[in-house]
């Protein structure tokens, strides 16, 4: 959105409605509602939209896990720091039907679209500079896995460190917080990559630890499952972090070019 | 690959109202987590084939979802059966393994739960698509909307909707256009070609989709979005007596299956 | 002597998964250097046909060859080094972050060695005209910008056939005439060119040959003369000839088919010879 002309938050337009049989015209004016914490809702659908698309295409598969990873796990890193908070609400439409849809792509079962809910829940609201509910998400995030007593035992609590613990200390520690939203909203050339890196890293990782959190408390995998796996879910999780940054970057790159509205730009004001 | 989709038009399921379907759905998901007593599992297992069997739904997908789930299904198994602490040794394997807290014994305990988990994974998959299988998705959504999922919400969710397939149109062109331009995608799974694939799709698609975006806000404002009224739906949606007796029967089995938790049943 | 095929379809017949059937049994030879433009109404199955050139969508039945080899166990990605197909939309194919890499990706795709990639860049980007735009993001380009660096990507691996869907929807007039002026010179300098439109003036001023297709099946074949002068086969067929063409028939021209503006002028002054000085007015006939 580059201009002041644009609709922001309320569109004021007045509709006169004919009464039949009378000859008073009635005049209502109405705020259109066209828009969820500042991103429009037409953005939001198409998003749900492609990420129902990007839910049918495997890109992964997944040894240990019920289904696979898809092309939605990129879609849900990048997803808060295109979309802002808004992002929540457009995974959670998109998870929700792709769920049904295909339903293979969802380790989680039925409340699986709550995983990527909150990775474009906390990767937003750090975008949108809300860094305390960010923070707080992203605690109780990592505190839910813990309250299962299970995840007491011998070296599960080192599944959360990476990355969720590294994107909790991203949250708080304010220099590191603004030279990340810094280096996205100006889409500065060199620092970028690491920026975005990092962006995608708490969007996936706020996914995933999600993920565990409730498959562990479904099926009750004990640490004798997550330990020996643990250096290949890093691997796994590295990797879709590394292909959302390439795809993350192209985009905010091309929305910026093609002057298309997305949420970084409407902070640079 | 497979999709689940609308299979089943005349069958007793079919003519339930959306809402008591995701009714049952949520309660038979909250029932399947409160226990872990094979027995328990088993019944509700039961009760959901029952209701695929009703809604004469073809056993095909069934086979699928199950050989999809196959891999998660054996390694819950094996966690369980090796490493839950049960007390009744039936096979002596090996010296007990601390280390990894093995006991050295399979236990009928371990062999049990480890069956629950399994069963348990099956009929959280295969709930869900008994649904959809049975419910055209408009009135799905319907039901989202009556059971007073904000319209905002179930707005975006039938309009994600009707957008599908010129996306997937759109995904198909892509691929195509990206395959001319020397990319392949069946190049024996290399990874780094998947990585190239998947970038080079989903960069044009995202870019491509926000372009239209534009035009979809315009036809919403200009259809008066968010105007201050009642809204009315063109498919309508009342209870039967018949939902009326499915939600009732639904809540039953919820109060005593809670009941039942409460005084200790059902779990080890 | 005839100009050796390239493209030979054997009977070709196309399912779609879904059960419909696109084409029907199209037997169909294009030679080196042709130069054909597809029509048709939408559906008639051109595009299913032309995807089938380089192998996007393999015969149900019947067989294509291309330079002597069948496309049913080739991959695109080997093909399109012979069959260069430009999307109706630039923006489908594009995705990289400047020009020179956009054209550079197809050949370092194949492994070309990064040398020749390097040398193979500018020449394009000499040839169709990029130059100032190398570092420039795709998508700051105008649509014939796009257009241009669509037919780049094409042109980098280097194919003897170039395929273009609907070259001209969404242009304006001068866009229309730069994108086929394009095509014309690539045609000039030896390539076979296919062209899908539904753009008549276009076809009858640029191909030299007309496959106008109905139900997934060809309903006409010739030059632009001949297929033009089927004025009411077209019609049945939901086509029209271009409107110069109708225009002389209206004024009694029987005897040969006209298709463009600058014939049309010959034959008028040939026909009612007045000699027009340069800024007078038409006198009235």
């Amino acid at each position: 959105m580059t201009d002041q002309e644009q609709p922001k938050t309320e569109l004021e337009s007045s509709t006169p409605l004919e009464q039949p049989g009378s000859t008073v015209t009635q005049v209502r004016t109405y705020k259109a509602k066209g828009r969820i914490a500042g991103m429009s809702i037409a953005v939001l659908a198409i998003w749900a939209a492609l990420y129902i698309v990007a839910s049918a295409i495997p890109a992964l598969p997944v040894p240990g896990m019920a289904g696979m990873i898809t092309l939605n796990a990129i879609m849900t890193a990048i997803s808060g720091m295109i979309l802002g908070p808004a992002a929540a609400i457009a995974n959670a439409a998109g998870g929700i039907v792709s769920m049904i849809l295909f339903p293979y792509g969802f380790s989680a079962g039925p409340l699986g679209f709550l995983t990527v809910t909150m990775g474009g829940l906390v990767a937003g609201l750090f975008m949108a500079n809300k860094w305390v509910p960010a923070a707080i998400a992203e605690i109780l995030i990592i505190g839910s896995w813990f309250v299962n007593p299970q995840s007491w035992q011998t070296g599960m609590w080192m599944v959360p460190l990476p990355y969720s613990a590294i994107a909790l200390l991203v949250i708080v520690i304010k220099p590191v917080r603004d030279w990340v939203r810094n280096a996205i909203i100006t889409q500065n050339k060199k620092t970028m990559w690491l920026a975005v890196f990092v962006m995608c890293m708490i969007g996936h990782a706020a996914e995933f630890l999600t993920t565990n959190t409730m498959v562990n408390w479904m099926f009750n995998l004990t640490w004798q499952y997550w330990v020996p796996t643990l250096p290949y879910w890093i691997m796994v999780d590295t990797v879709v972090i590394l292909a959302s940054t390439i795809v993350g970057v192209g985009v905010l790159v091309g929305l910026k070019k093609a002057r298309l509205p997305l949420f970084p730009t409407t902070l640079e004001k | 690959m497979f999709s689940v989709s609308l299979k089943s038009r005349n069958s007793p399921l079919q003519k339930l109202d959306g809402r008591t379907k995701l009714i049952f759905l949520a309660v038979i998901f909250i029932l399947v987590l409160l226990f872990t007593d094979l027995l328990y599992i088993t019944a509700l297992l039961a009760l959901v084939l029952a209701a695929w069997f009703i809604a004469k739904l073809p056993t095909q997908p069934l086979k699928e979802m199950l050989q999809f789930f196959v891999w998660i299904a054996v390694i819950i198994l094996v966690v369980q059966v090796f490493f839950y602490p049960g007390t009744t040794n039936l096979v002596h394997i090996s010296k007990p393994v601390p280390a990894i807290g093995f006991s050295g014994y399979l236990t009928l305990e371990g062999i049990l739960f480890g069956l629950a988990m399994v069963l348990r994974l099956v009929v959280i998959m295969i709930v869900a698509p008994l649904m959809v299988m049975t419910t055209p998705l408009p009135e799905l959504m319907l039901a989202l909307v009556k059971l007073k999922i904000p319209y905002k919400f179930a707005f975006i969710m039938t309009t994600a909707l009707s957008l599908l397939p010129s996306i997937q149109n759109r995904s198909a062109i892509i691929q195509q256009a990206q395959l001319c331009r020397g990319i392949s995608y069946d190049s024996g799974g290399k990874f780094i070609t998947k990585l190239k694939a998947s970038v080079s799709l989903l960069i044009p698609l995202i870019l491509g989709a926000f372009r239209d975006s534009q035009t979809l806000e315009v036809a919403m404002n200009s259809r008066a979005f968010g105007a201050p009224i009642k809204r009315t739906f063109l498919l309508e949606s009342r209870f039967t007596p018949v939902d009326i007796l499915v939600i009732a029967g639904t809540f039953t089995l919820l109060t005593v299956g809670v009941m039942l938790r409460i005084r200790g049943f059902g779990v080890y | 002597m005839p100009e050796p095929v390239v493209i030979q379809c054997r009977e070709v017949s196309f399912l779609y998964p879904n059960g419909v059937q696109a084409i029907h049994n199209i037997s169909l030879s294009i030679y080196r250097g042709d130069y054909i433009a597809f029509v048709g109404q939408n559906g008639s199955g051109k595009t299913t046909l032309v995807k089938h050139f380089n192998g996007l969508l393999k015969p149900s039945t019947g067989s294509v060859t291309v330079f002597g080899e069948e496309t049913r166990d080739k991959k695109v990605s080997y093909l399109s080094r012979k069959v260069g197909y430009v999307f109706q939309n630039p923006d489908d194919m594009l995705f990289s972050s400047n020009v020179a890499d956009e054209i550079a990706y197809g050949p370092r795709m194949l492994k070309v060695d990064p040398e020749l990639v390097e040398a193979k860049v500018e020449s394009i980007l000499q040839e169709l005209d990029l130059k100032n735009l190398r570092d420039t993001h795709p998508f700051a380009l105008s649509l014939g910008d796009r257009q241009r660096l669509a037919v780049a990507c094409a042109l980098s691996l280097d194919p003897e056939v170039f395929v273009f869907d609907e070259p001209t929807t969404g242009q304006d007039f001068f866009g229309s005439q730069s994108i086929m002026g394009l095509i014309d010179e690539l045609h000039q300098k030896g390539k076979t060119v296919i062209i899908i439109t539904h753009d008549m003036p276009i076809v009858a001023e640029h191909a030299q040959r007309v496959i106008v297709m109905n139900k997934g099946e060809i309903a006409l074949e010739g030059s632009p003369q001949e297929v033009f002068s089927q004025v009411e086969k077209l019609q049945s067929l939901s086509l029209k000839a271009p409107q110069v063409t109708l225009l002389a028939r209206a004024l009694g021209e029987s005897s040969r088919t006209i298709l463009h503006i600058p014939e049309m002028v010959d034959w008028l002054q040939a026909r009612f010879p007045v000699t027009i000085k340069s800024g007078e007015e038409l006198p009235h006939v």
